[in-house]
């Protein structure tokens, strides 16, 4: 059966960590045929670390490459060249024999260009004080660059074609440069030489691919980001430019005439709430973003701080409903109760005019209105939570509170960095975990799928 | 974002797409990393600090003045693709400071740190030396690629190493100090750890020491550089800056062109030797026919102010961000 993956906070949760648990397949096991990529580009940043110590934090390769699963880049993924080399780099450099072997790219993905990232970076710098928490990588121009000019967004099968991709580059960078001024961005030469030796060494592959991927065994999807991020019904205007829902993999799946509830809906949440860069985060707790340390996510240059509060059931409940519910929960952090004692959940909010609230409305008729979004994003940024009950320090007290709070069963449950810090299936029934029938589809009552 | 990052990744890039279909420069990191599982890879035995003694910088016949030049650069993966350029870049500075006899007999380490709280080769040192032997210690230099990923890497054990193994004649004979410069984009650790001293060195030292200590000790006998260059993750990283500053008054170098590390360091020894000032090194860069001026007098801006020692301003260097001109440096 296959497995989406899809991070149910701001991002941040342990995408990368689950999925190289779910690659990590006992022996006997049916090993995974490949991680999928269906949202986002290069910036995601899903954290590894190896029984052995090694780390890499996955930006565009699947995070079940320490287990030799090879990555598939669909046509929904925005694809950076440039960033895809320096991590192919880092990761020989781990250990993993050619890491670019391992790699398959749809040749309708959209290439995210030096003229995007330039072009994300001078709008963010323009906003000054009022930064949207971009990544300054250009991802959000690429999705705006395609929707404006379709037949002239470059893709990554353009990078086979010196004399196509020249094109599109030079529009690309033309356009740009009318709008904002001049690009600290290479010629188009210098870009088409590093894009070409990118479709040299990767497999380009057409729209067959993917299908008969999923034929052949158990595939991962992993998304990027988080729920409450996504460009519909995250926060505005405190988004990212990308589907971070199951949509995308649905989507997928459904051209492959995969039938609907053929994968596994997993979320992932931590066991506190943490959000990098400016926006809403209600539970928000500076005594919190102190004692709890970030291994791999400092202060980001484009992003801003990294921010930590208490786990915030509203929040997520509200991302379950949006996102059209899931089967099931990975929860990690597990081991920070125990040694941080304060932890709590976060159950309700007073918002400003003190009115209690205890649940984000969905916006069940009109989704991706984003004027609605905003409002949404003003009250909950001078809302305040009420207190945080804490479950206590055992993790099978938070895995009951959270199982409760989200209405959906905990499946993986993590203790740490590696992937022996992780227990799959919860309670040692890892066995039947991993072979949930389609028809046991557990998801939260209260949703009624948002806009589907 | 300055321009010559951009040259940086975009060549860096179809480098490293070409490097995957075959060949390579390095030939004992890339021959250990393919070949070997991790847990195995080891420092060259000429670079390994186990049991180290002294690296020693003596005056001869042949080298009546020495001068100690240490350049330890970081190999963790935030660096990315940067110590393979350093890698080709540093052997042309032995040659850069003797062309315009910014100093006449320089004697040069070449250095690598790590992050000893999880890589297998977190600091390797190879001797000073005043001819090509140098070039084979950097050739030797495993490009580990780990690092932990909490913006500190080990720089104070290189530190440490400075401070308590070396020996250097322009100093003890001449009470001149040597050069000592990091090129890396994160944080040291707080303390060198006595358990780590212990590992890297087999040395006992008791109990840890501040960095800040083992700083001043060095301090005492080498000028410490800090060079942040263009293309390393962290480039711009207010922590990183601010750390290093506070250690490092405007010893702190942001150095936008990866290519002009030869010639920044060159520059900083010419300032530091009293031998030029800025104006007159970046005569002479044009002179030589490099190309690396402008981002060499950007980087050294703030040291090259006043004549004689190495001024200290105030001025803190500000975020770069492209110019206007949009000006492209490839």
């Amino acid at each position: 059966m296959h497995t989406i993956v899809v991070d149910l906070g701001y991002g941040d949760a342990g995408k990368g960590t689950v999925v190289d648990r779910l690659c990590a397949r006992p022996p006997g096991a049916e090993p995974v045929t490949a991680v999928v990529r269906f949202n986002g580009g290069a910036q995601a940043a899903h954290n590894v670390v190896t029984a052995d110590g090694r780390h890499h934090t996955f930006a565009q390769f699947g995070s079940g490459t320490f287990s030799g699963v090879a990555t598939h880049l669909s046509r929904l993924m925005l694809v950076d060249p440039l960033a895809l080399a320096a991590e192919a780099r880092h990761l020989a450099g781990l250990g993993v024999p050619a890491p670019l072997a391992l790699l398959t790219v749809d040749r309708r993905a959209l290439l995210t260009t030096p003229y995007h990232a330039a072009a994300n970076q001078a709008r963010e710098r323009a906003r000054g004080t009022a930064r949207h928490g971009s990544c300054g990588m250009g991802i959000g121009e690429t999705a705006a660059y395609a929707l404006a000019h379709p037949a002239d967004a470059p893709t990554a099968g353009d990078a086979a074609s010196r004399t196509e991709l020249r094109r599109k580059l030079t529009l690309l960078r033309d356009r740009l440069t009318d709008e904002l001024g001049p690009l600290g961005a290479p010629p188009v030469d210098a870009c088409l030489d590093a894009f070409a030796a990118f479709a040299g060494q990767v497999t380009l592959v057409d729209e067959r691919y993917l299908p008969r991927l999923l034929r052949r065994g158990p595939v991962v999807f992993e998304g990027a980001q988080g729920v409450l991020l996504d460009e519909w019904y995250g926060f505005h205007p405190y988004t990212t430019w990308s589907t971070t829902t199951f949509e995308g993999a649905e989507t997928l799946l459904a051209e492959a005439d995969r039938p609907h509830g053929a994968a596994l809906r997993l979320g992932v949440v931590r066991t506190y709430t943490t959000r990098h860069g400016p926006g809403p985060l209600v539970t928000e707790d500076p005594a919190l973003t102190a004692s709890l340390p970030e291994p791999h996510n400092g202060h980001g240059r484009w992003q801003g701080a990294f921010r930590a509060g208490h786990f915030d059931a509203p929040a997520h409940r509200y991302a379950v409903e949006v996102c059209g519910g899931v089967d099931g929960l990975a929860v990690t952090h597990l081991d920070a109760p125990s040694r941080h004692s304060g932890l709590g959940i976060v159950r309700g909010y007073h918002t400003a005019d003190g009115g209690p609230m205890s649940r984000i409305p969905a916006a069940a008729d009109a989704p991706g209105d984003l004027d609605r979004q905003q409002r949404l994003t003003d009250v909950l940024l001078t809302a305040r939570p009420d207190a945080a009950q804490s479950p206590g320090r055992d993790p099978h007290t938070w895995t009951e509170a959270l199982t409760e709070a989200l209405s959906a069963p905990v499946l993986m449950e993590s203790y740490g960095p590696t992937t022996a810090d992780k227990v799959y299936g919860g309670g040692g029934s890892r066995a039947a975990a991993e072979l949930i029938p389609p028809g046991s589809r557990n998801r939260c009552p209260e949703t009624s799928p948002a806009g589907r | 974002m300055g321009s010559g990052n951009w040259s940086t990744t975009v060549y860096g890039a179809a480098e490293d797409y070409r490097a995957a279909s075959g060949t390579s420069a390095f030939d004992y990191s890339d021959r250990l990393t393919a070949s070997a599982p991790r847990h195995t890879w080891a420092a060259h035995p000429s670079l390994d600090p186990k049991g180290l003694t002294v690296r020693e910088s003596r005056d001869s016949d042949e080298h009546p003045t020495s001068l100690a030049l240490s350049v330890v650069f970081d190999v963790t993966g935030s660096m990315r693709t940067v110590p393979r350029v350093l890698q080709t870049k540093l052997p042309e500075l032995f040659g850069l400071l003797l062309r315009k006899g910014y100093t006449e007999h320089p004697q040069i380490l070449f250095g690598a740190v790590g992050d000893a709280t999880c890589d297998r080769v977190p600091l390797q040192l190879g001797q000073f030396e005043s001819d090509n032997r140098m070039d084979d210690d950097l050739g030797n230099i495993l490009l580990e690629g780990g690092g932990g990923g909490q913006l500190t890497e080990s720089y104070e054990l290189a530190l440490y190493a400075m401070a308590r193994h070396t020996s250097i004649d322009c100093h003890e004979r001449r009470g001149r100090r040597g050069y000592l410069f990091l090129i890396g984009d994160e944080m040291p650790y707080g303390k060198v750890k006595a358990r780590e001293v212990r590992e890297v060195f087999g040395d006992e030292i008791g109990e840890d020491i501040p960095t800040a200590a083992i700083l001043a000790e060095v301090q005492r006998t080498f000028d410490v550089y800090f060079i942040v260059p263009a293309g390393a993750a962290h480039v711009g990283n207010a922590d990183v800056l601010g750390t290093w500053r506070k250690l490092l008054g405007q010893n702190v170098i942001e150095l936008d062109d990866l290519g002009a590390v030869c010639e920044t360091i060159a520059l900083t020894v010419g300032l530091g030797e009293e031998a030029i000032d800025l104006a007159s090194g970046l005569d002479d860069l044009a002179d030589i026919g490099s190309d690396a001026g402008a981002a060499v007098g950007k980087a050294l801006a703030t040291l090259g102010q006043g004549s004689g020692t190495v001024a200290r301003s105030s001025a803190p260097l500000l975020d770069d961000v492209p110019g206007a001109s949009g000006t492209i440096r490839l």
